[in-house]
């Protein structure tokens, strides 16, 4: 008896293995600036291309860091080029795939929940906003450019002790929705959702968000991973990108 | 919704529980019953995944399993694949809670009367007969609990299963972090039913594991 209980054990860990490769998706690591994008985009293409496309959100740096040591993306769509050219350095991706694919800009989000209301950042230095979250600048570019735009403005020292760091840029904004903190630095992308009211915040305090997609040299279909990105910033991926605010390949 | 997280975290955290018993009983066998020298050491070894932050354990995993890591390119030249695969999820959920089957373990195989054991041993029993005719029966309560004590904490696991398996929707992603992820994306009642799920199925393996043990004996 027990040594079925073994056997069984032994092969319930062998077989999926065994079984060979499953008809896997297309895998795309995306920052999480592209949630509401993605989501949309994705359907279209898996028509198009007659493919599933599976999508794994993230940071940035923790996404690059992940397939640094070997995750199963095809794809990576980064938030700035840093991460990439750093991949490429590191011969993980495949250089000739890197595609400018948009420009991000960051806002200022605030939760109508809280009743609390800016119309510029330095209305963060404010007694009523006791916190106000960013993604972490050490790994997310939207955190990086949030930081930037402060500084510039001369506010980072006087901030410090009220910023929250949310582990992407979405985990930053749910801290605002939820009314856990008063305001937010984020994405513009993904900041129109119902509650929150965004303010621009002039792109020139910070450096531009260049963001930057590659396939990753171990994808088993590279051609499936460029085509998505070329899907992406093509005719059908273009005015969902630019609903969502992104600014596109030779518009700025 | 997609219930599949719930179906991948009882999946990994049964695997992760037979393996965690391959391991842990004969670890804490010779701990209970041997001295050796280092025998401290490699008990407080043992403890060490309790201790440390899931999240370091879990970058150090990485390194050693990952792509460039010195196991995952041993592996990796056998065409095995560990990192961010649902068996590198089964990895962190051992790693995470052998110490609660070991300690456990250990303490019951030390409360049994070695008098009894050393019976069976003039009667010629070998050693690996007396383990499963004297030693783990006496010992069986503690056995069990540390079992469901290492199964709920793999099924819970956070930051492990996050640094090596990633959360990879349909492959890696277990019922915690795809609670986590839903959080995030502020999807709150694909959150609550996930959450529900995990309380209501846990609550009620518990139990019924409890009244299991207490019945047999």
């Amino acid at each position: 008896m027990r040594r079925i209980a073994l056997a069984l054990l032994l092969v319930a860990w062998v077989a999926p293995a065994a079984a060979g490769p499953a008809p896997q998706p297309l895998l795309i690591y995306g920052a999480a600036d592209l949630a509401f994008a993605l989501k949309e985009i994705v359907p279209l293409f898996e028509k198009a291309a007659g493919a599933r496309v599976a999508v794994v959100l993230g940071s940035t740096g923790t996404l690059a860091k992940q397939i640094e040591n070997g995750a199963p993306a095809d794809v990576f769509f980064a938030a700035d080029e840093r991460f990439v050219d750093d991949l490429r350095a590191r011969g993980i991706v495949i250089a000739e795939s890197r595609t400018l694919y948009a420009q991000g800009r960051i806002v200022l989000a605030t939760s109508v929940k809280t009743g609390v209301s800016v119309t510029g950042l330095g209305d963060l230095a404010r007694s009523e906003i006791r916190r106000v979250a960013i993604a972490n600048p050490a790994h997310a570019p939207y955190g990086r450019a949030a930081r930037q735009a402060l500084e510039a403005a001369g506010l980072w020292e006087r901030l410090r002790p009220k910023l929250v760091y949310g582990e992407n840029i979405r985990h930053a904004l749910q801290f605002v929705e939820t009314g856990a903190v008063e305001a937010g630095l984020v994405a513009q992308s993904i900041a129109d959702v119902p509650g929150i009211r965004a303010v621009p915040i002039d792109p020139a305090l910070h450096q531009a968000l260049n963001q930057y997609a590659v396939v990753v040299k171990r994808s088993a279909r590279p051609e499936l991973g460029l085509a998505f990105i070329h899907f992406l910033i093509g005719p059908e991926g273009r005015p969902i990108m630019r609903r969502y605010g992104f600014r596109l390949p030779g518009e700025f | 919704m997609d219930l599949y997280p719930v179906w991948l975290s009882f999946q990994v955290a049964t695997t992760a529980t037979g393996l965690t018993l391959l391991a842990g009983l004969p670890l804490a066998w010779v701990l209970a019953r041997r001295r050796f020298a280092g025998h401290d050491l490699l008990e407080s070894a043992v403890m060490l995944p309790l201790v440390l932050p899931p999240t370091v354990l879990g970058y150090y995993l990485l390194l050693l399993i990952g792509s460039r890591g010195p196991v995952g390119r041993a592996l990796g030249a056998l065409g095995i694949e560990l990192a961010f695969t649902w068996r590198a999820a089964v990895l962190a959920a051992c790693v995470g809670s052998i110490a609660l089957l070991v300690k456990a373990a250990q303490a019951g195989f030390e409360s049994v009367d070695q008098r009894l054991e050393q019976a069976a041993r003039t009667l010629g029993r070998s050693e690996w007969n007396i383990f499963w005719s004297v030693t783990l029966p006496l010992a069986w309560r503690a056995v069990v609990a540390g079992t469901t004590l290492a199964f709920a904490r793999a099924l819970g696991d956070f930051g492990i299963t996050l640094m090596v398996a990633g959360s990879i929707p349909g492959m890696t992603q277990t019922m915690p972090l795809a609670i986590y992820d839903r959080v995030q994306a502020n999807q709150m009642h694909d959150a609550n039913v996930l959450a529900l799920i995990a309380v209501v199925s846990v609550t009620a393996l518990l139990m019924g594991l409890g009244r299991l043990a207490r019945v047999r004996f």
